[in-house]
């Protein structure tokens, strides 16, 4: 009896180790603190409160290969006269009146040799949301999907989109 | 181990492996957003297509430069452009890396003690000006020289130097076609080399012409041919007194002693003449002085036998069109201007003026001049008389034999000024140096033949501290003269349009890159005294002193002026496949007799000049001839014919000896006989191989869309590899260098094997055959090689482990292993086609069928909800391809060119008896409907 | 002598190799300890570089490793084909190889299961060859010969591993019994609290039995998985159906070479005379000379074949075999493994042990020159003659640096299981004693 008990016991704590780094491995994502950015842009007031749509700014993911951020000057169209008094918008207008493209910290970037078109996803009918989660409720983006090739194939698999392997690798 | 103990180990190697998991994060990416939106159309991560012209030889083919973020990673021909038509060679292709080459001129220099020192254009201006205005003061000349120029910058250069005082002498060129262009102007008049109408012809003969290589417009040339063979009644012979690839595509080659073209073209002329039916004949006067040419003498004289002698004539009798082209080495002799004013005669009289022999269309080397010219510029700065010497992208230094004395009397100048684009050996003895940009940097025009103005326009900012020619010149002459035309040149260029084109000209022009006039031609008559002045002593005169050391043009370089180009020494030479390092091809007696092998060092020297190459065996070479490509020879002591000025491209009485050293010569082929293995079957074999079926335990592939497969044709194919450049450019493949060539390992996706059978040479384009029962697939232990479902064979770089089983599986061998990790030099890491992974050491690669490019068509094609239609894009090999022997599509249409080549009789596919079941076809035998 | 008298004087004899290592042992050890070490930093050398360090060259892509691998695979076959496959016929010859057999295959094939991972282009992704499930969602290509090599030789070093150490968990119960100290307390772990009793004996003859007939198989098949390396592809001279039992042949062939080489020196070393006599040698002999027989068998089928069969690219990939670039080394391989072990057929050259050590140092040099000929020959000359090798391929200073660096480790291997571990099997000698 006791025997058994010692044997169930390693085996509960070897066990638990392996959950706990294999926990690690596929949630550490999660962990991903939002970075810095050089001007603190919150969706939580343009996607949230404005509710503006994705596209609005990010022009080219429907169009193109690349989302992108949006030019400098799409910001000042706006703020050219709203909310000048704040400091980051202040930042903003100084970033556009020197001629500095402002240099965003990436959230979510795909290896090199990997092909991913945000226009045919969109066209396919995905929701912005659907791999950058709920944008709009983030002051800071953060990463919310940890871009691991089994996780496109998952989806891949399940919407029934090709699975050939130079759909995604250059 | 007590129980603690044991607790506080496990508590260590639990914490350590957790602790790996520990790394920095805050090297992330950057994402730098656009400050203003990008101009309407472009969209980023989309490629952009602009049209400009190639400058990497004289021949002007339109190119059509494909953008990606900003900069030009591939340029393609433009279909429709009156040069080239939609191809583009082997140079062009690879003229991408002279734009990112890493020696390219950075910034103006200026020649102190043996260095260069670098300045900014405001002094070097300066400095130029002040030496123009010394040299004024002191009464000395100024002299402008460069290589053939066209169009607009031609006329700002009259200006330029009609405004300053300075002399600006006939354009150098090694190639310039004085014997061809002495005899026209004595003829007719003009004084140029006309615009050859290939595809009308129904024999053509051409006489040393390189056509397929160098000669004036090989593109244009070769799409003619293709033109030509599709009609069905097209025959091609060709005489030569070495053996070039041009003389390896003819339907028959016939070789001639060297010099000994005259004597055949004053016989053919006297044929075509006497026999030809015709309303146009000589008038008695001249064929009272002109010699008769009794065959048996003129087989001594030409070594050609008499039989050949009798076909030849016979063809150009019998033919209802037939055009003959005299050039290259055999108008570069001692007898060149009789031979061209024979066949020029020849060509009146068989009334090919003005339908296949054009002068209205003429290839405007009106302005380039001869040897004799250079000479005497030569012997001008040797006495003296130089003030400032412009010498605007051209070589003399290299070109020029050592007695003209060139690079001497170039110091003797007060001032010489050299603009190009990389530190040649002209460059290098210039006191300024003034860096031109690429063409791909410019704004400019060219007037590849009259007629015809295409374009040339900025892709992307200079990359370095340099200028167009144009702005080199203005910014020179606003400095000189203290006024002139303000604005840069693109404003001077777009006014010159407006002029001369009108304002829609102008916007065709922007918008297609080419605008074509068509002046109207007409027959010309020949002049008759001249004409006979020149013929009247066709009698023997001395033979050529055996053996005899023939210099070629090189399809690879042109005359040597692309040599720095990486990629082109990277290429093999078609007909050796040698790759890097120059050689010497001697015959197989000659090396059997000497005992030599293939990269055995030789001296050749004559006179007052030697040098030492390796050898190469070169079947089907005439006796008593060596030949050495111009590129490997720095001021060959060719003499000059005295009354054209044209150089002699050969060296006589040439002694031969060997030094008993070894070079290492990278050779690539192993093998130059097909083994008996039908490769390229006896047309008569191909019934057989088709109606054999095989019995197979795989199972068919399902394919739903898309089936993609190749034809190409071998009767076209004439190993040219414009496709393997072009492969090379578009799939990032690396210039492996000298020393993996000598381990054979050369990174080409894509090969032209040469194979030498019965007095042929066949070239067979061999690439991954994408085969339905691919032996690799099977192999490979972790699905990096496998079968998609559109039919492709697909390499998935990221999961290769290197194994190799792949290509010791493949019989083609066409699959490349990446041996180390390749490096691509700042600034060619911009040429990288971002579409395509740059793959890292330990990895296999091999061709994709431009797996990018199917994708790109396919995006756009699912962007409108339809199909990929056949022909909306093709590989980059096919594309490239000026013969248009490669043709790629969709095998499941029915309809597509490709299904419909694949189902001819012709077609067949290598290795068919292993059962690989390959998707590439060849098409064998002769180009359907051909009688002869 | 009575009986418990003779079992202490086994007992002893065979113990008294674990005594404390001399000058000449310190000296082999640290020579091959070297070499081993040097091999290793030529393999990292090779890892930072790239594979183009080593001569390949297009289209020979497999050459020094791929050879050694095969080599090292073949080598350990003989091992169980002594411990088990004779076990199983009751040889009783087989008794005094037996232990040193073994050790011969696991040190074998863990010199061997190196050299996948040498040839590797890219050996940091090794873990791609292995079939566990990836989130990826990926396995391998089971089809492929390679990742059988996978299966084929990660099942016989465990089978042969747990055969190894469990038939020799009596023999460290005798150590344990005889030793003091530290050595005492590693022999008590390592035979398990082994007692001798009855009970226990019945197990350890049934699972012994189990193992053998469990390993029996694997000398056929594992051999002839790596045979199919070459033989599942369509190269001429590689594709035929006589590799494997070909390969087979020669892997055992090679490995009772291997053995000679290995017993002859350590029976002289330690004065095992008694236990290793000349009647031994001569049946290890004869299985030698009956291998070479099949092997040479082998050789003229595969000529016989590609003669009669009139395929061009057979007929000429067997004349460069015989006449082309690397026919030094094929004569010398057909010298080595087919003439010169003619000569067993006489008992008094069987029974000559020096000659003996001397013809299986021919053996592994002209089985291992039979791999190498049989690789880079193929490759060299197939289907397309514009891939021709026009250059000869030569080893660079790594293969040649990690080839004697796997020869090191399997000697210094050997070396260390000679001073740790009973280096005959003492139980199975006492029986026939």
């Amino acid at each position: 009896m006791r025997r058994t008990i010692v044997i169930l016991a390693a085996l509960g704590y070897f066990g638990a180790s392996l959950l706990l780094v294999a926990g690690f491995g596929y949630l550490w994502h999660r962990t991903d603190p939002a970075p810095e950015q050089p001007i603190a842009f919150p969706h939580t007031v343009h996607a949230g409160n404005l509710r503006m749509p994705c596209t609005f700014c990010h022009v080219f993911a429907e169009l193109s290969r690349h989302a992108g951020a949006p030019p400098v000057q799409k910001c000042m169209d706006c703020h050219r006269a709203i909310a000048t008094d704040r400091e980051e918008i202040r930042k903003l207008t100084r970033h556009y009146e020197e001629k500095r493209p402002i240099e965003w910290k990436r959230v979510y970037a795909v290896p090199d040799f990997i092909y991913f078109s945000h226009k045919r996803h969109l066209r396919a009918g995905l929701e912005c949301s659907t791999c950058h989660g709920d944008v709009a409720g983030m002051k800071r983006v953060r990463r919310v999907s940890n871009l691991v090739m089994g996780w496109c194939v998952s989806c891949h698999r399940a919407r029934k989109a090709p699975l050939d392997c130079p759909t995604c690798h250059k | 181990m007590n129980r603690r103990s044991f607790l506080r180990f496990l508590g260590w190697i639990s914490g350590s492996t957790v602790m790996t998991a520990c790394g920095k994060r805050d090297s992330r990416p950057k994402l730098t957003s656009y400050l203003l939106p990008p101009e309407e159309g472009i969209v980023p991560g989309e490629a952009r297509y602009l049209p400009t012209t190639c400058t990497e030889c004289p021949a002007g083919c339109g190119g059509l430069a494909k953008l990606r973020e900003g900069r030009p990673v591939k340029l393609e021909g433009i279909p429709g452009h009156p040069v080239s038509d939609g191809g583009l060679c082997v140079r062009g292709q690879s003229s991408l890396y002279r734009l990112y080459h890493p020696e390219r001129l950075r910034s103006p220099m200026v020649r102190n003690g043996g260095k260069h020192q670098r300045m900014t254009w405001e002094k070097a201006f300066s400095l130029a000006a002040e030496a123009l205005k010394e040299s004024r003061e002191r009464g000395h000349r100024n002299f402008f020289l460069s290589g053939r120029t066209t169009g607009t910058l031609s006329a700002l250069i009259d200006t330029f130097c009609g405004r300053l005082g300075i002399l600006r002498l006939p354009e150098f060129e090694v190639y310039a076609h004085s014997a061809v262009k002495e005899a026209n102007g004595l003829l007719f008049g003009k004084r140029d080399v006309p615009h050859y109408r290939i595809e009308e012809a129904d024999f053509l003969l051409t006489v040393g012409a390189d056509i397929l290589e160098t000669h004036v417009t090989p593109v244009a040339y070769t799409r003619k041919i293709s033109r030509a063979k599709s009609r069905g009644d097209f025959l091609w012979f060709h005489v030569e007194p070495h053996f070039s690839l041009t003389g390896a595509n003819a339907d028959r080659r016939f070789a001639v002693a060297p010099g000994g073209e005259r004597y055949l073209l004053a016989f053919l002329l006297r044929e075509v003449v006497e026999k030809r039916a015709s309303k146009s004949r000589p008038p008695r006067e001249f064929m009272d002085v002109f010699p008769p040419s009794p065959a048996e003498e003129v087989s001594r004289s030409a070594g050609i036998p008499v039989e050949a002698l009798r076909e030849i004539g016979d063809r150009l009798v019998a033919a209802k069109r037939p055009l003959v082209i005299v050039g290259g080495v055999s108008a570069a002799h001692q007898g060149g201007l009789e031979a061209a004013v024979s066949a020029a005669l020849m060509q009146w009289a068989t009334g090919a003026i003005p339908e296949r022999v054009d002068f209205a269309r003429s290839e405007n080397y009106r302005s380039v001049g001869t040897f004799r010219d250079v000479e005497e510029l030569s012997a001008r700065m040797g006495r003296g008389e130089a003030g400032v010497v412009f010498l605007l992208r051209t070589n003399p230094v290299f070109s020029l034999p050592q007695r003209f004395a060139f690079r001497e009397n170039l110091k003797k100048a007060k001032l010489s000024v050299g603009m190009g684009d990389f530190l040649d050996e002209t460059l290098r003895e210039a006191d300024l140096v003034l860096p031109l940009s690429h063409s791909l940097e410019s704004w400019g025009d060219a007037e590849p033949r009259r007629g015809v103005v295409s374009l040339l326009q900025p892709m992307l900012p200079p990359l370095h501290d340099t200028l167009s020619d144009g702005d080199a010149l203005l910014g020179l002459l606003r400095k000189a003269s203290g006024e002139g035309p303000a604005g840069s040149y693109k404003n001077h260029l777009f006014e010159a349009w407006g002029k001369r084109l009108g304002d829609s000209g102008r916007s065709k022009l922007l918008e297609q890159g080419y605008v074509e006039a068509t002046p109207p031609g007409k027959a010309i008559p020949p002049n008759w005294k001249k004409a006979a002045s020149v013929l009247k002593d066709t009698g023997p005169a001395g033979e050529v002193a055996k053996p005899v050391l023939v210099l070629a043009s090189s399809l690879r370089t042109f005359d040597g002026r692309s040599r720095s180009l990486p990629l082109l020494s990277e290429i093999p030479d078609p007909l050796t496949t040698i790759t890097y390092g120059p050689w010497i091809s001697v015959t197989p007696d000659m090396a059997k007799r000497s005992g030599l092998e293939d990269g055995d060092e030789v001296t050749i020297a004559s006179s007052d000049w030697k040098v030492v190459l390796p050898v190469k065996v070169q079947p089907y070479l005439p006796e008593g001839v060596f030949v050495v490509h111009r590129d490997a020879l720095e001021s060959p002591p060719v003499r000059m014919q005295a009354r054209t000025g044209e150089p002699v491209e050969y060296i006589e009485g040439v002694s031969f000896a060997k030094t008993g050293r070894q070079a290492a010569l990278p050779i690539l082929s192993g093998s130059f006989s097909q083994q008996g293995r039908g490769i390229i079957p006896d047309p008569a074999h191909l019934d057989e191989s088709r109606r054999h079926k095989r019995w197979t335990l795989y199972p068919e592939h399902e394919h739903k869309d898309y089936r993609w497969g190749m034809a190409i044709d071998l009767d076209l194919c004439n190993g040219c590899s414009a496709c393997v450049a072009a492969c090379h450019v578009e799939n990032n493949v690396p210039a492996a260098g000298k020393a993996d060539h000598l381990k054979g390992r050369e990174m080409s996706w894509l090969r032209i094997e040469p194979f030498y059978e019965k007095g042929e040479v066949e070239f067979l384009p061999m690439l991954c055959q994408h085969c339905d029962n691919a032996p690799c697939e099977t192999v490979c232990p972790v699905f990096a090689a496998y079968h998609n479902p559109e039919g492709l064979n697909v390499q998935v770089y990221a999961r290769c482990v290197g194994t190799r089983y792949c290509s010791n599986n493949c019989p083609y061998k066409v699959r490349r292993f990446n041996w180390r990790q390749h490096g691509w030099p700042e600034p060619q890491r911009l040429m990288l086609n971002p579409d395509v992974n740059a793959r890292e050491v330990g990895v296999m690669e091999k061709c994709t069928f431009c797996i990018q490019r199917i994708r790109a068509a396919k995006d756009k094609a699912k962007d409108e909800s339809r199909k990929v239609r056949d022909g909306e894009f093709t590989t980059a090999c096919a594309q490239s391809c000026p013969t248009g022997a490669l043709v790629f599509g969709n095998l499941l249409d029915a309809e597509s060119r490709v299904s419909r080549l694949a189902r001819s009789g012709r077609a067949y596919r290598v290795f068919e008896s292993i059962g690989t079941e390959p998707s590439i076809h060849y098409l064998r035998g002769k180009h359907p409907g051909r009688k002869t | 002598m009575t009986d418990p008298e003779k079992y202490a004087r086994a007992d002893e004899d065979i113990l008294k190799a674990m005594e404390k290592p001399g000058r000449a042992y310190l000296l082999g050890l640290g020579v091959t300890a070297s070499l081993a070490v040097g091999g290793g930093l030529l393999w990292a050398y090779q890892i930072r570089n790239g594979l183009g360090v080593a001569g390949y060259t297009h289209p020979v892509n497999w050459a020094v490793y791929i050879t050694n691998f095969v080599f090292w695979v073949g080598i350990a076959h003989s091992g169980t084909l002594i411990s088990a496959v004779l076990y199983l016929f009751h040889a009783r010859y087989r008794t005094s190889f037996n232990r040193p057999a073994e050790a011969m295959t696991v040190f074998a094939l863990m010199v061997a299961g190196l050299f996948p991972l040498i040839h590797l282009g890219r050996s940091w992704v090794f873990y791609y060859l292995i079939p566990y499930p990836t989130e990826r969602q990926l396995w391998v290509n089971f089809r492929s010969p390679l990742i059988w090599d996978v299966f084929a030789v990660g099942t016989y070093f465990t089978v042969s591993a747990v055969f190894f150490y469990v038939g020799m968990i009596p023999d460290l119960a005798i150590a344990r019994r005889r030793r003091e100290g530290i050595r005492k307390t590693i022999y008590a772990v390592l035979s398990l609290g082994w007692r001798g009793t009855g009970r226990q004996w019945r197990h350890y003859n049934m699972l012994y039995l189990f193992l053998a007939s469990f390993a029996t198989p694997l000398v056929a098949s594992v051999h002839s998985v790596v045979s199919w390396d070459f033989a599942m592809s369509l190269l001429p001279g590689w594709h035929t159906t006589i590799f494997a039992p070909y390969f087979v042949a020669g892997a055992i062939f090679s490995g009772t070479a291997m053995v000679i080489t290995l017993v002859v020196p350590m029976r002289k070393t330690f004065n095992l005379y008694r236990y290793i006599t000349d009647d031994h040698f001569e049946s290890i002999a004869k299985i030698l000379l009956l291998t070479s027989l099949i092997v040479s068998y082998a050789y003229v089928i595969e000529f016989g074949l590609a003669w009669y069969s009139g395929n061009i690219f057979e007929t000429e990939l067997f004349r460069y075999r015989a006449l082309g670039h690397y026919k030094v080394f094929f004569w010398i391989m057909v010298a080595c493994n087919s003439i010169i072990p003619l000569t067993l057929f006489a008992m008094r050259l069987r029974r000559n042990i020096p000659y003996l050590l001397i013809v299986s140092l021919l053996v592994n040099v002209g089985m291992w020159l039979e791999r190498f000929v049989i690789i880079v020959s193929s490759l060299s000359r197939d289907y397309d003659p514009y891939a021709w090798n026009a250059l000869i391929y030569r080893p660079t200073y790594v293969e040649v640096g990690i080839t004697l660096g796997a020869f090191g480790m399997f000697f210094m291997l050997y070396l260390l299981f000679v001073k740790t571990l009973p280096l005959l099997s003492i139980s199975e000698i006492k029986e026939h004693l």
